[in-house]
């Protein structure tokens, strides 16, 4: 089980290189987003918002109404915010369960595939 | 603010209502190629007992229902189709009959840019050839709204199935109505005809009702999920009320001809209403694209672009334009949706693609009887919101009559045998598998073999403190 300071530090990573890339920031335009993370094993919540192409700071909680929740272990968001996990597979394989509109879904895949692009 | 799972789960600012998850059920079946399977369908039967074989085809698709609606239920996920087939049953199988099933959306794009290039030709009065200009344009239009990440709106795609469901109605009481003529063997499909024929009658039904499945990949945005199988069942319930309309308004009103051209619902609403119904009925057919070419293109390129990243397919296909789209299968899709297109309208082959469709939605609500049947045993602890009743013997039911209804359908073109439709679905398969069994465990193979030698970026977790003296130590020489 990872931390909450350790999925924080891994966020700060993805956070970085996301801000960092023009290219997807440019996908980000016009996709202002509030992104709830939820751990099944630590039980715990934490928000994430895409605002003005720019990815805020995490935040431990989350707001009453959001645009996507992601449900997955602690284990897993660290290893997809180093950029060591695709996060396709997990979806694909049921591990990783995502609630929110198709599109957002897809947009939320892109950003993690871009931000490491040799994945 | 929630800081913990444990309290309720915060609400989606987006969530479908069970209104449009019907309204996308029913608009994603209902393509323009209803229209010329509900005509062909009345070649198989007695005069206007066309109706019979919708009502027995409505109730395989409620059993297809149930099957789906259960399996829905376990896995909510757009990417539910993956995950249910991969356990039940060798995950080589499972993607040679996914890769197979998707060339299904593939033909219902084809065939609706037909359909509709066709139907706009005939309405304006130009020659044949002016309807490849529109079906490019159509496809055309399609592909650049796809790559600019436009998306058809709930409330627009709701409108566009409402109008589409009610004026086919409509058009189809009235020229029932206006034909002051008494029905035709009404009560016997079997008149004159033979039983493979109301078999392959049944199977034409049963394709009237297909994708109706499709908003399953919708679980994941509904505000509540019991909304996925009722919306699925009221859809069920939509289709066999206006496919039993038209077919027997087809049947009562139209020719022979007009029966067997690529645009028998203009016949039909130039019958209810003269030439405005014919033009009403052009519109109405062009509204159907919007839902088949909205929900056909998203589904299939991000089911593609989801392969691909999963490592099923060349990662290139999961290239990403500016908006964040697949460009590369949307693109594909287009190409080749046009081509076949411009294949068929120049072959006048419609019903060979009619008959490819209906074969392969048998076949995969078989596999859907299949993969209920096998995971009740294999996963009988696994949550099930929605449960199919005897499903031990419905099952079996469904895996036989669905797999004589998609031999029935390969086999047969127009009331006649020919086994072009089993030949080209089984030409996909073999490519399919082909691909699954040759290609894919080298290109597994390399990725894993990537992704061996490219080193982790999360840094190792440093020891705690009082566990390490629990730790033996280690010979440096080993």
């Amino acid at each position: 089980m990872a931390s909450t300071d350790e999925i924080i530090e891994a966020y700060g990573e993805w956070q970085s290189r996301s801000n960092a890339n023009d290219r997807l920031r440019k996908m980000l335009r016009g996709w202002d987003r509030v992104v709830i993370i939820e751990t099944t094993d630590t039980r715990e919540r934490l928000t994430i918002a895409v605002v003005d192409q720019t990815l805020s700071d995490i935040v431990v909680g989350a707001p009453e109404v959001v645009d996507l929740v992601v449900t997955g272990t602690s284990e897993d968001f660290c290893d997809m915010f180093w950029g060591d996990l695709n996060p396709s597979e997990k979806y694909i394989s049921g591990e990783i369960v995502i609630h929110g509109a198709q599109a957002d879904v897809m947009r939320l895949d892109a950003m993690s595939m871009v931000a490491f692009l040799d994945q | 603010m929630s800081s913990s799972a444990d309290s309720g789960r915060p609400q989606l600012r987006q969530a479908l209502g069970l209104r449009t998850v019907i309204s996308t059920s029913t608009g994603l079946a209902f393509a323009a190629i209803e229209y010329l399977a509900a005509a062909g369908l009345v070649a198989y039967v007695a005069g206007d007992s066309g109706w019979i074989s919708i009502l027995v085809a409505s109730l395989l698709a409620l059993l297809a229902w149930g099957f789906f609606g259960e399996l829905n239920g376990m896995f909510p996920t757009a990417a539910a189709i993956r995950l249910y087939m991969q356990r039940a049953m060798p995950d080589s199988v499972a993607l040679t009959i996914t890769f197979t099933y998707m060339a299904t959306i593939l033909l219902v794009i084809a065939a609706d840019a037909f359909i509709v290039g066709t139907a706009l030709a005939h309405a304006f009065g130009e020659p044949a050839w002016v309807s490849g200009l529109w079906i490019a344009g159509l496809l055309g239009i399609a592909v650049v709204g796809n790559l600019r990440g436009v998306v058809v709106a709930g409330r627009i795609q709701d409108l566009a199935t409402v109008l589409v469901i009610a004026v086919t109605i409509v058009v189809g009481i009235v020229a029932l109505t206006t034909s002051h003529r008494a029905f035709v063997t009404p009560w016997s499909p079997l008149h004159g005809h033979g039983a493979m024929g109301f078999v392959q009658s049944v199977a034409l039904g049963v394709f009237l009702f297909s994708a109706f499945e499709w908003v399953t990949t919708s679980a994941e945005e509904v505000t509540r999920p019991a909304h996925i199988h009722r919306g699925m069942f009221a859809s069920v319930l939509i289709l066999a009320v206006v496919a039993s309309v038209i077919t027997v308004g087809m049947s009562h009103t139209l020719d022979h001809a007009q029966l067997g051209s690529a645009y028998p619902q203009l016949y039909l609403g130039r019958v209810a209403f003269g030439h405005v119904g014919l033009l009403l009925m052009t519109v109405v057919t062009a509204l159907t694209a919007l839902n088949t070419f909205n929900g056909g293109f998203i589904t299939a390129s991000r089911f593609i672009y989801g392969t691909a990243r999963e490592g099923s397919l060349p990662r290139q296909l999961a290239a990403l334009n500016d908006r964040a789209v697949p460009w590369i299968p949307v693109v594909a899709l287009g190409g080749i949706s046009l081509v076949v297109s411009l294949v068929v309208a120049l072959t006048h082959a419609w019903q060979v693609l009619v008959a490819v469709g209906a074969a392969l939605e048998a076949m995969i609500y078989a596999v859907a009887a299949y993969c209920t049947l096998v995971l009740r045993r294999r996963l009988p602890e696994h949550p099930r919101p929605f449960r199919v009743a005897g499903v031990e013997i419905l099952a079996v039911v469904g895996i036989v009559v669905f797999a004589v209804l998609a031999l029935s359908a390969s086999l047969s073109v127009d009331n006649h045998v020919n086994p072009l439709p089993l030949i080209l679905i089984a030409v996909g398969a073999m490519a399919s598998a082909a691909y699954v069994g040759a290609v894919l465990p080298r290109m597994r193979a390399a990725e894993a073999a990537r992704r061996a030698a490219t080193p982790k970026r999360r840094p190792p977790r440093p020891a705690a403190p009082d566990s390490v003296s629990d730790v033996s130590p280690v010979d440096p020489a080993s």
